[in-house]
């Protein structure tokens, strides 16, 4: 295995950890395993934030407050009505999932400092009630007398057994973190990461996957603040002040937002650090915070980034040539080629109208697309076109007008809802997973419409799944001609195939209808000619084409018929010589680009 | 080659607990452990602990050898927990001076039940010495003392019949009003207006319009340091012209240090003792002592546990060996100390006086107004 | 007269809030980076005028150019401490590089300084000043005063100087900044420097009537944190208008049953108006405004790039 590969990281640092764990449980005062605990205790909730900060890649500033409704419920339930940790965890965890959905509703939409100031308020509004509810939660003097930790009317003693007891959970909690990242899913989220929209346009419910996240990490918390607070046998609302937060926050990032092995190093890490430098009675937090600063400036990406790059340096990895996957034959779901569904056209756009404050982007914008077709949206820079294809696949709202889809209205549809119906496309800035490979950004679209939990947590160590869906995508990088760059990392491709893996992505959803934007960008004369000459081959068996480009002659290899918008407006539309040749045409192209 | 980067790995894995593993236990008579606050909103409070504590240690009675390690807690429970577990591993512990912070006291509780080590406390909670844990000695009058002091002040001296209660959401502030309030019940008295305020809170003018239009006659505090001086401050600028009676923090000379004489004038609080008042001989030789050791004046947080920290190393010298000896002394014996004479009623609460003091405008040196001595038969 | 003196003290503290949100947002817009330490760097311009008083017992009016000189550099000892090293990396590290500066600041003052509440120097002397019969308080007069030339200059700055185009310049759009010859690293650095010297304004300015402590900062950044997202992430003028707004919670809204007699008279006025209160109605404000309009008061409308 390779050294500095994942897999062997993780080994290393579970064989450290084993060490560690040798040391304390054997050879370690119950100081050495208490502050060990408190780590494990803050490992969970850092896990737990891994699933929206890290897989969903939004700053949420509720962790610490969830892990503290957790804390109070559970400690609340131990002193008031005797029921031990083990009867009170349904509640311990019940509460700040509860309060995570009724939040989630009108929060997870915000964008990320609206989403982290949001999350942020809703902490201060917890600490407030504790504070002030004094009947209930003992007020800032908070509870003590806590019960200890018990499982089934055993009382845990402190030191080893609290120790194990807690680094059991951890364990197990961050195999199902670390299982629930590794296939189908996580590629996902890191799609939806790196653009949301482009993970909506293949037809991944976006908002859903953020709603497990948050209230995965909401659990964990809850899960974290049951421990916590019998292990300190205390309930005070200093749980829910913002350092805590600002603890979880530093040991996701210290640790690398989706390295789970690394965030339970790191939160080991935060943890004890101040405790090495105690001598120093005052002064020592400015060692702390000397040392965090070192450490995140070393190490911005992670613990474990880092220590995989000086291990690469140490040993630099053999490149073996990757194995070629063999490409798994997809029939479409639909026949779509010409003459199919002939009574109705397939995109159907009536009177659509949009605008931006007061620029009228489109103006009563109607024409259709037949099925099997390849149609061309043509104008000039501004002309609205980008806005149109923006309307079809559901990420504007037109102000008025209808879009039909087979007949269907799918004018009020989510962009994810539309994809799921047959409709792909590709942006005008390619929107890939650079750290991904080729093969894995067109296999995330191959089961985009099938995640599923279930799925996840019942894959073994060799994902059937995933392998399924590379062989598919294979196919479709095959049909563009990127196959020999399979496995290499799109960041690491140049331009023009990054344009192929991402239509590759588009056509593995197997579209009715394959809206493509300005796909000549960029592109030189013989790229565009050999794109050209490959969606037609393509797409005239398999689905609808439209193209929106101002390369008019690139547009005319392969389109049956062109539109064009100015103004937002149609201006012209028919045979490709026809409206070439158009006097408006020609007049909206004047001065402003080239005029074939 | 791989093996030796999973050593190199063992080994980073055992410096983690190499590091806080035990320094080598030294033989003296008496280790005493000061865990306080010295960093966070508490750290003025903790500094003081740590001043009166280390004074003691660092003359100790002839034939003791004090030893101790000062110890931050912070403002976490869990951080106090970690540095009292680190004190015990580290050796046997005699004594252990405790943080005055409520919620981290409760939470060294089981631990020093644990290891069976008293905690040496200044903590005025009440919830405290409530747990029935026999290892806690506070050496501080608990609220219900202080603040009986205070509201009998207030209606010896001024009849107040209808006050207003300003008091902080601190664990502090909290427990405090809680104290006034009872204590006001029993007088036959209720509040007319009642605010609490957050640490953070600048501008008190609102308050203060609000309890002088609800009709109030005076003023009742319990309000940290720095927001008892804004508090001040902002009464004589309005020339609010009602009594005022105010906690713990109107006593503390970093807050006095803020206010001008003018503005202290006739402003009364109440405390566990008054040293810059120097009232005795043994008061105005501590209150040398501390200066010339701190170049700073001692509030009574210092002073008390200055006391409570000496009758430890009392017990150690009239032959306490360890801390079951110690805990036994502290349980049952009583002591002398500088600011009074203390012992345990059983509970852990050691002290059972408190002063009032007042500010009559012309120096930031109170003179005490009132002794009060809790009625231990009405308990 | 009440009303005056408590639309007055609002003012004031508004004001000195606008500084520090402002800071915050020039830091913002020039790097997209959060600095979560702005509210130790308060407390550090608060301290810096106490240290200074020490030396020089001038009124504060004379120590304050000192005191942002002094912030500025410390700024850009700052940027290059904490932002420059880690300016090509994920954003997240630099959440982190300035929450461990912030400790660094908060437990250095409390290490050098001591945790005691300490006051700085008055601008311009304390007491009341009688204007047509009514007395109002000097120092926050002069902190108002204060804060409206500083603002009134960071306008003037960025607006009508060649080197406020360039500062905004790069806070637009760095690379095209690059390319047309506009230093850009030297441009960032000042503006660290800037934000600094605003923070530490705002910290001289409130430690005189409201003292300095270490443990400020927390506070302060919070409150910075509201008023930029409030006003609309980015808006300069958002971050004044939030600032306002926490402001007139902390100190209008508790005294309305004062301002409006006829509030003070219903029965439950004591507990809709107290300060807990107003801190819950102040959250709950900022929830909705962040429900209903997500960009901010005066925030660009947030449209989805595909």
């Amino acid at each position: 295995m390779n050294l500095a590969s994942p897999r062997s990281v993780n080994l290393q640092l579970l064989i450290g950890g084993i060490v560690v764990a040798i040391y304390a449980l054997g050879f370690g005062t119950g100081y050495t395993q208490r502050v060990l605990s408190v780590a494990g205790i803050y490992a969970l909730m850092a896990i737990g934030y891994q699933f929206i900060f890290g897989y969903a890649g939004a700053i949420a500033l509720s962790q610490g407050a969830f892990m503290g409704l957790g804390a109070y419920v559970s400690g609340i339930l131990s002193v008031r009505y005797g029921i031990g940790f083990d009867a009170s965890l349904p509640f311990s965890l019940g509460l700040p999932l509860l309060v995570a959905f009724i939040v989630a509703v009108p929060v997870l939409r915000l964008q990320t400092h609206y989403f982290a100031l949001a999350t942020l308020i809703i902490s201060q509004i917890i600490l407030l009630i504790a504070i002030q509810w004094v009947d209930m939660t003992g007020g800032a003097n908070g509870i003590g007398g806590i019960h200890p930790l018990s499982l089934l009317g055993w009382n845990v003693p402190p030191g080893q057994a609290t120790l194990i007891l807690i680094w059991s959970v951890v364990a197990l909690g961050a195999a199902a973190a670390w299982q629930f990242g590794r296939g189908s899913l996580g590629q996902a989220y890191a799609l939806m990461r790196v653009n949301s929209v482009a993970a909506a346009s293949i037809g991944i419910d976006t908002a859903r996957l953020r709603l497990i996240a948050f209230l995965l990490s909401s659990a964990y918390a809850g899960l974290a603040g049951a421990f916590y607070v019998h292990a300190i046998r205390v309930i005070s609302p200093d749980v829910l002040e913002l350092p805590v937060m600002v603890t979880c926050l530093t040991i996701a990032v210290v640790g690398g937002r989706t390295r789970t092995a690394g965030i339970v190093t790191a939160a080991v890490l935060i943890i004890e650090l101040p405790e090495w430098f105690r001598f120093m009675q005052k002064y020592y937090l400015i060692a702390y915070g000397a040392i965090l600063l070192l450490v995140v400036i070393a190490a911005p990406e992670g613990l474990v980034e880092a220590w995989q790059r000086i291990l690469t340096r140490l040993r630099p990895a053999r490149v073996a040539a990757p194995s070629r996957i063999a490409p798994i034959a997809v029939s479409w779901g639909h026949a779509a080629g010409r003459g199919d569904v002939a009574e109705s056209p397939l995109l159907s756009l009536t009177e659509i109208r949009r605008h931006f404050g007061g620029v009228r982007a489109l103006d009563g914008v109607s024409f259709d697309v037949a099925a099997g077709e390849i149609l061309g949206l043509i104008g000039p820079n501004g002309s609205g076109k980008t806005t149109l294809v923006n309307i079809v696949s559901g990420i504007y709202r037109p102000d008025a007008g209808r879009v039909r889809f087979g007949g269907a209205d799918i004018t009020p549809l989510s962009p994810y809802e539309i994809a799921r119906l047959g409709i792909a496309r590709t942006f005008q800035t390619v929107a890939l997973v650079d750290a991904m490979s080729a093969l894995d950004n067109v296999a995330v679209a191959r089961g985009s419409g099938r995640l599923s939990l279930r799925q996840t947590f019942s894959v073994g160590i060799d994902d059937a799944h995933l392998a399924r869906r590379r062989g598919e995508a294979m196919g479709f990088l095959d049909l563009m001609g990127v196959a020999d760059d399979a496995a290499r990392p799109c960041g690491a491709l140049a331009y023009g195939l990054r344009r192929r893996v991402e239509v590759a992505r588009a056509l593995a959803t197997e579209p009715r209808l394959l809206l493509l934007d300005e796909p000549a960008t960029g592109l030189n004369q013989s790229e565009q000619e050999d794109f050209a000459r490959r969606m037609a081959a393509i797409v005239r068996a398999r689905c609808t084409l439209l193209v929106i480009e101002h390369n008019i002659p690139f547009l005319n290899a392969f389109v049956d018929r062109l539109v064009c918008l100015d103004y937002g407006r149609v201006i012209a539309q028919g045979d490709v010589a026809s409206v070439q040749r158009d006097a408006r045409v020609i007049e909206a192209y004047l001065g402003r680009g080239v005029v074939p | 080659m791989r093996w030796t980067k999973l050593g190199a790995v063992s080994l980073a894995a055992l410096a983690v607990g190499g590091i806080d593993c035990a320094r080598p236990a030294l033989a003296a008579d008496a280790n005493v452990p000061v865990l306080v606050p010295l960093t966070g909103f508490l750290s003025v409070e903790g500094t003081s602990q740590r001043n009166g504590a280390v004074l003691a240690l660092g003359s100790p009675p002839a034939g003791v050898k004090a030893t101790f390690d000062v110890s931050d807690t912070g403002v976490s429970p869990e951080v106090a927990v970690n540095a009292l577990e680190r004190a015990v591993s580290q050796g046997p512990v005699t004594a252990v001076v405790a943080s005055m912070l409520g919620a981290q006291v409760l939470a060294l509780l089981p631990v020093a039940l644990e290891h069976k080590v008293p905690l040496i406390t200044i903590s005025g909670t009440a919830a405290v010495t409530q747990q029935g844990n026999p290892y806690i000695f506070r050496f501080f009058p608990g609220d219900q003392v202080v603040k009986e002091a205070q509201v009998l002040f207030a209606i010896k001296q001024y009849k107040i019949k209808h006050p207003a209660v300003i008091y902080q959401t601190t664990a502090y502030g909290q427990s405090g009003h809680g104290a006034i309030d009872e204590s006001l019940k029993k007088h036959g008295i209720e509040p007319v207006y009642e605010e609490a305020l957050d640490v953070s809170i600048k501008d008190m003018t609102p308050t203060l319009s609000k309890a002088k239009a609800a009709g109030a006659d005076s003023l009742l505090l319990q309000l940290h340091g720095g927001p008892t001086a804004l508090f001040l401050k902002a009464a004589a600028s309005a020339n609010l012209g009602l009594p005022i009676v105010a906690g713990s923090g109107v006593s503390q000379p970093s807050t006095v240090a803020l206010l001008d004489p003018l503005e202290l004038k006739g402003v009364c609080g109440e405390t566990g003792s008054s040293p810059v008042s120097a009232e005795t001989p043994e008061m105005t030789r501590f209150l040398a002592q501390y200066r010339k050791a701190y170049s700073a004046d001692p509030d009574s947080f210092a002073v008390q546990q200055y006391d409570g920290t000496m009758m430890v190393l009392d017990a150690v010298a009239h032959g306490a060996k360890d801390a079951a000896a110690v805990t036994a002394a502290l349980s049952t014996n009583s002591y002398k100390g500088v600011a009074m004479t203390y012992k345990s009623d059983g509970h852990g609460d050691m002290a059972h006086s408190a002063v009032i003091i007042c500010y009559d405008g012309q120096s930031r040196i109170p003179k005490v107004a009132m002794h009060y001595t809790e009625d231990q038969a009405a308990k | 007269m009440i009303t005056l003196q408590l639309l007055i003290d609002a003012l004031a503290i508004g004001a000195a809030y606008s500084l520090v949100a402002l800071g915050f947002v020039l830091i913002l817009n020039a790097t997209s980076a959060v600095n979560f330490s702005q509210g130790d760097l308060v407390m550090l311009g608060g301290f810096v005028a106490v240290a200074l008083a020490a030396y020089l017992p001038v009124p504060g009016i004379v120590l304050l150019p000192l005191v942002l000189v002094i912030m500025a550099g410390l700024g850009l000892v700052f940027s290059a401490v904490a932002y420059f090293p880690l300016r090509r990396r994920p954003p997240e590290a630099v959440f982190i590089s300035t929450i461990a500066v912030g400790i660094i600041l908060q437990n250095g003052a409390n290490a050098v300084f001591g945790p005691e509440p300490q006051a700085a120097p008055a601008l311009l002397g304390s007491g009341e000043v009688e204007l047509g019969g009514l007395s109002i308080g000097r120092q926050s007069l002069a902190v108002i005063a204060t804060a409206i030339v500083l603002i009134l200059a960071l306008r003037w700055l960025l607006g009508g100087t060649q080197f406020g185009r360039r500062l905004r310049a790069t806070a637009q759009d760095p690379d095209m900044a690059a390319a047309v010859g506009i230093p850009v690293s030297a441009m960032i650095a000042i503006t660290f420097a800037l934000a600094t010297a605003l923070a530490g304004a705002a910290g001289a300015l409130l430690a005189h009537n409201f003292f300095v402590t270490p443990t400020d900062g927390t506070n302060y950044i919070l409150k910075a944190y509201i008023a930029v997202t409030i006003g609309g992430w980015g808006s300069i003028p958002g971050a004044v208008a939030g600032a306002g707004l926490i402001a007139i919670f902390e100190v209008i809204y508790p005294a309305l049953p004062i301002l409006v007699p006829a509030l003070g008279r219903v029965d439950w006025s004591g507990i809709a108006f107290s300060q807990t209160t107003s801190t819950i109605v102040l959250d709950a404000i900022i929830l909705l405004i962040l429900l209903v309009r997500p960009q901010g008061l005066f925030g660009e409308a947030v449209r989805q790039r595909p």
